[in-house]
């Protein structure tokens, strides 16, 4: 976010009415500093219950500030509640699940934004209107047609509903973007002999650079997150991902808050890192959707 | 930054693919109906296929075991006599709004203090987009310690001399969904406000300038000469608003999973509780249309107004 | 995670997903029209059973100890490999259903004996496991009553009980020594001491009924027990009397006397965060198992106690709860005899004991043959407790089903809010409770 913010300025003008900037600037800052105090306040909460030890809670109760540092609500979290696996689990069905879903959704762009496929516009706006399906509707037939499959309880399950249900709105984005790329470009390609594959891989994708990112910023963080089709497709322990662990861990560790405080800090790590990592793909990212 | 200005050009200069025609490809290679027809059918068995099975399995009464019988309309009816149905509908409603409303109307507001570049603004935008990074499930967790009886809402009322207002936020019919919605829109907020930054560095400044030396005040500005401006980040803010409170599941579960007696039920988990607690695939499903019946109205406007402004 | 697996059958499914077709075929809810066997038709699109893999047992002991203990007694098995798999209790009890009617469930799963059992079991989801109780089976020779409660509808057994518990009002001594009191006998001086204990500051009674609704049932089946008699109580559990009956209300009228002497709090706690202000002697009691001791700091255990839930008829036969745990086995396993010779296992004696022992519950076992002389003063109270008792229940789910307890879960918790409000509350119990029997 800071960066994008420093490149601004240049183009801002100064506003109208900047006669008193001195007092504006203080009575925006008396503003927000208590705004933003409130806001970060529930993660400095959770994160200080996180370091304190079982028995000053127990004493002391939540609300009391704290008069212990312990690491003990980790060392259970990662032991007992074996976050580390399950953020393991995360880690590639995300990975697996974001690469699949935006290779297949570019195949899709690709050739609905560059060939005459008759109806590819209903084709088109069809595919994101099942990604716009609320999931629920979804959920009884998912579980019952995995099992018929045989791979219910199975993390490629998890993958593969991930990637189903995210496939029409990637398209969608891709498409977007795929059909502002020069025609002249691919006609260049075309007199040269390349066939469909080789405009796709050698020059279609590496334009779409851009947007992929972003995409992949975003999708990353819908299928870290998910609950639902985890709880739906998933029974096993070994297998939860991380969002279905921390419900476990929450209900394993009744009452013991550091336990449970230190699992949900843990959680948050990856994707604050992921965050912070690309938040300039974010931000570009949502714009590629506000495009649309 | 690239697609960033890719984006600002085209919403100024209207769409880049009028010298198409001519160009296009007259047959479309076997290979590329193949690039069309795997994703297309993944989607087709996983997500239409699906969606169909759950309308015909809700005329139907059905535990998963043997095969289901058919019941015609009487899991609608029975929706209609419901009253725990009646409740997660009316809540579901109030959920769309407040939620939709409140972490709109903050956004923008943000959106709108926060785009001039100031000292300190880059901090300011990034703690409160922070809470986005954290997963439903996470954000329930946090704000469940944080209700708790001694948690630091009740302490900070407390401290402030507020004791009679301090509750159990979560284990009070009149407040859970509340307590609840405030989470959500605690986390949603941020990322409405990126999502007008990014639409606010799209409009033209001269124009706002020439505004404000016609002395049009701040207000009349914003309203008049921003906000239209806004347009296609309103339908993108619309869209994400719609189907993510329609979609709210997690926070809910993670936090009061519907209780205390139903009284935060939404359409999202009572169709959970029917179709996996207790196993009434039919009834669960007959939410489950009637959810999607909620959504396709939105979508339907959505699709409506993305068309038109192509 | 036997990643190997998942690539063969991913190979499959994919190869399905992306033909369509074979999806299609399968069609959910076996299309509403053919043949009955709903599970038959799903095996040809199976990937190949592992009958030979290692036996799935599903566990809902998401406690630390006792799910501890429970891996340390798994560790002794040598008949061969078994993963478990433990889920926190409320999430399992969601999904319980889901697990048995799923076509490759787990192959054992912990529950409840009782009605909750013969449910599952009159639906066909449950292994018949008579042969455990015959010859000389591993529960061949538990009691009567056990083999009973273990029995379906059909009189073969279902279930392999491995120990059980009682309820009662639970108490600190040294607690009730500073404040003076004593642990009352009939109603009246019951009621008489919460007063007593709500003069003098303290909260009466402790009750978790946040997260673990549950938890207010407990009083429900006492006073229905102690108003109308243990006949009347299994009757209506069972369907054959309306909870919109006078009977009933006269039930929460008795409940409602006890609702101001409830800590306020409780209704966001859970049962175990319930304890800790019994603990530390703020609240006085707490009516619940025995099961409470596995969640009192180590130092305080030997200064629990608990006394009987008072006396309101006289003329009525004594009930007493004593919910029995243990497992059963789901009727689809694809590993039939794997789940028996596990299950067999977990029944033997040294098994019941290792478990108990080390989950620090106060739980008594099944098996006449473990010794009981060893265990502590208050479980040796807790089983003579159960004898003198004239009848025994299990807890309002396990005598009627899961179904039926969110119904009572939510007509407790809101009679709990509202006392008053009874007419109404009973009115929506009713025909709450008709919608699940009709089911």
């Amino acid at each position: 976010m800071a960066a994008s913010t420093t490149v601004a300025p240049t183009t801002t003008p100064p506003q109208g009415p900047s006669s008193r900037p001195r007092r504006r600037g203080w009575a925006f800052h008396a503003v927000m500093v208590p705004f933003t105090l409130l806001w970060i306040a529930p993660m400095a909460f959770v994160l200080t219950i996180a370091f304190r030890s079982f028995d000053d809670i127990a004493r002391r109760g939540l609300g009391a500030l704290p008069t212990s540092f312990s690491l003990d609500g980790f060392t259970t979290a990662l032991q007992d509640g074996a976050i580390g696996r399950a953020l393991a689990n995360s880690a590639l069905v995300t990975l697996v699940g974001v690469v699949v879903t935006l290779f297949l959704a570019s195949l899709a762009a690709f050739a609905l934004s560059r060939y005459r496929i008759p109806f590819r516009r209903t084709i088109l706006l069809g595919m994101l209107a099942g990604n716009l399906l609320p999931p629920q509707i979804l959920l009884i037939p998912v579980a019952k047609i995995t099992e018929s499959l045989g791979i219910y309880d199975s993390l490629f399950a998890l993958i593969v509903v991930q990637v189903g249900f995210g496939l029409g709105f990637y398209t969608f984005v891709l498409y977007g973007f795929m059909r502002g790329i020069p025609n002249e470009v691919l006609e260049a390609a075309r007199v040269d002999g390349a066939g469909p594959t080789r405009i796709y891989a050698r020059i279609i994708m590496p334009l779409c650079r851009p947007a992929l990112a972003a995409l992949a910023a975003l999708a990353t963080t819908w299928i870290f997150n998910d609950l639902i089709w985890a709880v739906t497709v998933l029974r096993t322990e070994d297998k939860f991902p991380i969002t279905a662990a921390l419900l476990n861990l929450q209900g394993g560790f009744v009452s013991n808050w550091n336990v449970v405080a230190s699992g949900a800090v843990l959680a948050a790590l990856p994707t604050a890192i992921v965050f912070f990592a690309f938040q300039k793909h974010f931000v570009s990212g949502l714009l590629v959707g506000a495009n649309k | 930054m690239s697609s960033t200005a890719t984006v600002s050009g085209q919403a100024t200069t209207g769409p880049p693919h009028r010298r198409r025609p001519a160009a296009a490809v007259r047959r479309v290679p076997r290979i590329v109906w193949l690039f069309l027809l795997i994703p297309l059918a993944v989607e087709l068995a996983w997500v239409f296929w699906p969606a169909i099975n759950s309308f015909s399995l809700s005329f139907t009464r059905w535990s998963g075991v043997g095969a289901a019988e058919n019941v015609g309309l009487d899991n609608y009816r029975n929706l209609l006599d419901d009253p725990i149905f009646r409740t997660a509908a009316k809540n579901t409603v109030i959920w769309t709004i407040g939620f939709g409303g409140l972490s709109v109307l903050i956004g923008l507001a943000l959106a709108v203090a926060l785009n001039r570049p100031r000292r300190g603004v880059g901090i300011y935008r990034s703690a409160i987009y922070l809470p986005m990074v954290f997963s439903l499930v996470v954000t329930g967790l946090f704000w469940r310690v944080l209700y708790q009886p001694d948690g630091a809402v009740n302490s900070t009322l407390e401290a402030i001399g507020l004791d009679g207002v301090s509750r159990q936020w979560l284990a009070d019919p009149d407040t859970a969904l509340y307590a609840v919605l405030v989470a959500a829109v605690w986390r949603q907020v941020g990322y409405i406000m990126v999502l007008y930054l990014a639409g606010l560095k799209g409009v033209d400044p001269s124009l706002e300038e020439a505004a404000a030396v016609d002395g049009a005040t701040a207000w009349q500005r914003f309203r008049h000469v921003v906000f239209p401006q806004l347009r296609g980040v309103n339908t993108v803010v619309f869209a994400v608003t719609v189907i993510d409170s329609l979609r709210t599941f997690d926070i809910v579960w993670a936090m009061t999973r519907g209780g205390p007696y139903d009284s935060s039920q939404l359409l999202s988990t009572y169709m959970f509780q029917q179709g996996f607690t207790l196993v009434n695939l039919g009834y669960g499903s007959a939410i489950a249309v009637v959810i999607f019946l909620l959504a396709i109205g939105f979508i339907i406007t959505y699709l409506v107004r993305a068309t038109r402004e192509d | 995670m036997s990643t190997s697996r998942i690539s063969r059958r991913g190979f499959l499914a994919g190869s399905a997903a992306l033909g369509v077709t074979g999806v299609l075929s399968g069609c959910v809810g076996g299309g509403s029209s053919d043949d009955d066997g709903g599970t038959a038709d799903t095996s040809s699109t199976e990937a190949p059973s592992d009958a030979s893999g290692p036996v799935v047992l599903q566990s809902s002991l998401s406690d630390p100890d006792p799910k501890a203990a429970l891996e340390s007694v798994l560790n002794g098995y040598t008949e061969g490999d078994v993963t478990l798999n433990t889920v926190a209790i409320e999430n399992y009890r969601a999904q319980l259903p889901t697990y048995l009617s799923s076509s490759e469930p787990p192959d054992v799963l912990t529950w409840y004996a009782g009605s909750v059992a013969r449910d599952y079991a009159s639906k066909g989801l449950l292994l018949d496991l008579s042969e455990l109780w015959e010859g000389d089976g591993a529960c061949a020779g538990f009691s009567d009553a056990l083999r009973s409660l273990s029995s379906a509808d059909d009189g073969t057994q279902i279930f392999v009980p491995t120990n059980y518990y009682w309820w009662g009002i639970f108490y600190r001594k040294s607690a009730f020594d500073e404040w003076g009191v004593e642990p009352a006998e009939t109603w009246d001086d019951f009621l008489a001491l919460c007063e007593d204990l709500q003069q003098q500051g303290v909260t009466p009674l402790s009750m978790g009924t946040g997260s673990t609704p549950w938890v207010a049932s407990g009083w429900f089946d006492y006073l229905n027990m102690r108003v109308n008699g243990p006949e009347f109580h299994r009757a209506l559990l069972a369907g054959e009397h309306s909870f919109d009956s006078a009977e009933v209300r006269a039930v929460l009228d008795e409940y409602a006397k006890i609702v101001p002497f409830i800590d306020p709090n409780g209704r966001s706690y859970s049962w175990q965060d319930a304890v800790t202000p019994l603990v530390q002697k703020e609240a006085a009691m707490y009516l619940i198992g025995a099961f409470i001791t596995q969640t009192v700091p180590e130092e305080d255990v030997d200064d629990i106690d608990f006394f009987r839930v008072p006396i309101i008829d006289a003329s009525l036969p004594v009930g007493e709860e004593a919910p029995t745990d243990g497992y059963f086995a789901a009727a689809n396993s694809t590993r039939p005899e794997g789940a028996k010779a596990l299950l067999s296992y977990l029944a033997q004696p040294d098994s019941q004991q290792q478990f108990i022992e080390e989950s620090g519950s106060s739980n008594l076992p099944t098996s006449p043959d473990v010794d009981t002389s060893g265990f502590s003063p208050l479980v040796q109270k807790g089983i003579q407790h159960l004898e003198e008792t004239d009848e025994i229940t299990q807890f309002f789910n396990r005598d009627s089903s899961d179904e039926l307890q969110t119904t009572a879960d939510t007509a407790l918790t809101r009679f709990l809010d509202n006392p008053d409000d009874v007419e109404q509350i009973l009115a929506d119990w009713q025909s709450a409770a008709e919608r699940v029997f009709e089911g």
